[in-house]
């Protein structure tokens, strides 16, 4: 086969892997490097659940060919925080109860961090956030517990910016 | 499935790629749309040409009169760009309903143009700005109106191994608006029913119509612009009693089809009362800056 050589750094730490021009970037992720909180179900970017950021913005993995992601720095959820040291969105989604089966929250945080960095201090309106989530469901449902964590979270760092 | 990923350096290398692995290979840039394809097996090309790295084709330039938009420019970067908040609104509007956050980040501009879907977002507003597109190929480089550049579903004017390098508009004189309206059966990440641009000037003193630009997506084989509601309005005064002929007229130039989302009829009234709403929120718009 034609595989190819593959440079990218996941969550910090670079990555050389051999791999086939059709792979995509979730699927390197999930079965060449092992990282599964980035979840795999529509493959067609319309539920979100796989999104990663690709040098800090948020993108569906799942059509991004992994050759693309050449060069590039890639943060998964298990790159923002560790149980030690949680990031405020996490801290948010678990104190607001955002949490009900847990399979669309890894692209949740990562949609609203990448949206927040956007604007760094800044405290969006809920109808904001709703839009910023758009293209990452929930089944569950429970959508009005994660604008409150993500309202919550960007209030805590919009202070903490505002301390510094 | 099976394919091979080449990135060119330069549009002159994505060029000669194309050319050299004719009629197998195929420009891919943001992916959202050419990857999902690939993977429903709607295409299955052999040599995919990633042009998402090449260099300086990202940047939206403002120059005296106008504005240049490289063709990997992003959604989220029209989205977020201070000089469309004004007279250029449309362009927002428009890029801010194209999928979702994370296809914002990485679609680009042009392959929403060269996918010539008739429900492009954002093709209607770019048609209103008489927009037009710039194209490098292996006979060199050439231009030509959007109008004529999208032929039909899927088709546009670019020859074998063309690539889209730039779209270009001129800035509106004073007392311009635009703006977009999309109407679909739920509010986000949803093909159009129907999407509307209009660009309206209004004479210096008066409330007459000096020019008219109105642009209509999912209404037809591809996005139209409705010249006799257009030629209608000039020289009119901006009432709603013409907006609403206008928007009459709107509708009995598109051909639309009844498909899963909505039926043909439906589209065409839509048609009639968008462009109306379109045409008085550029006017309420004008206002605001009068004031």
């Amino acid at each position: 086969m034609n595989r190819k050589i593959l440079n990218i750094v996941v969550n910090g730490e670079s990555h050389q892997l051999l791999i086939e021009p059709h792979w995509t970037l979730l699927q390197v992720l999930r079965n060449e490097i092992g990282m599964m909180g980035t979840k795999e179900n529509c493959l067609e970017a319309e539920c979100g659940v796989c999104t990663v950021l690709l040098d800090g913005r948020a993108v569906n993995s799942c059509i991004l060919l992994a050759g693309q992601a050449e060069g590039c720095s890639i943060t998964t959820i298990e790159g923002i925080g560790d149980p030690e040291h949680l990031h405020p969105l996490q801290e948010a989604f678990i104190e607001c109860g955002a949490v009900q089966c847990g399979y669309c929250i890894p692209g949740m945080i990562l949609t609203a961090k990448s949206f927040l960095d956007e604007h760094p201090g800044c405290r969006p309106s809920r109808e904001e956030i709703r839009e910023a989530i758009a293209g990452t469901l929930c089944r569950c449902t429970g959508y009005r517990k994660i604008i409150d964590a993500v309202e919550t979270a960007a209030d805590r760092i919009a202070l903490s910016g505002a301390k510094q | 499935m099976s394919f091979d990923l080449h990135r060119p350096a330069s549009v002159t290398e994505a060029i000669d790629l194309a050319q050299r692995f004719a009629p197998t290979a195929r420009y891919v840039a943001g992916g959202t749309d050419t990857v999902i394809q690939i993977n429903r097996k709607k295409i299955d090309p052999v040599h995919l040409i990633d042009v998402a790295c090449l260099p300086g084709m990202s940047e939206i330039t403002e120059t005296a009169d106008a504005f240049t938009l490289g063709a990997l420019t992003r959604y989220r970067a029209i989205e977020t760009h201070p000089a469309f908040r004004v007279n250029l609104r449309a362009l927002q509007e428009a890029a801010s309903v194209v999928g979702g956050h994370q296809v914002r980040n990485i679609a680009t501009i042009g392959g929403n143009i060269v996918n010539a879907s008739p429900a492009a977002d954002f093709v209607p507003p770019l048609l209103a700005l008489d927009a037009s597109v710039d194209m490098a190929g292996p006979n060199g480089q050439r231009s030509s109106p959007l109008l004529n550049f999208i032929v039909g579903p899927g088709k546009t004017a670019l020859l074998p191994a063309e690539i889209v390098t730039n779209i270009r508009f001129a800035k509106l004189p004073a007392r311009s608006a635009t703006a977009f309206l999309k109407e679909g059966r739920r509010r986000a990440m949803e093909i159009s029913v129907v999407c509307v641009a209009a660009c309206l000037t209004l004479e210096a003193s008066t409330s007459r119509c000096a020019s008219v630009r109105l642009a209509i997506g999912a209404a037809s084989p591809k996005a139209f612009r409705p010249e006799q509601a257009e030629s209608y309005l000039l020289g009119q005064s901006a009432s709603k009693e013409n907006f609403a002929e206008a928007g009459r007229l709107a509708a009995e130039a598109s051909s639309p089809i009844s498909d899963v989302r909505a039926s043909a009829g439906y589209r065409r009234a839509l048609v009639a009362v968008m462009v109306e709403r379109a045409l008085e929120t550029c006017l309420q718009r004008i206002r605001e800056q009068d004031q």
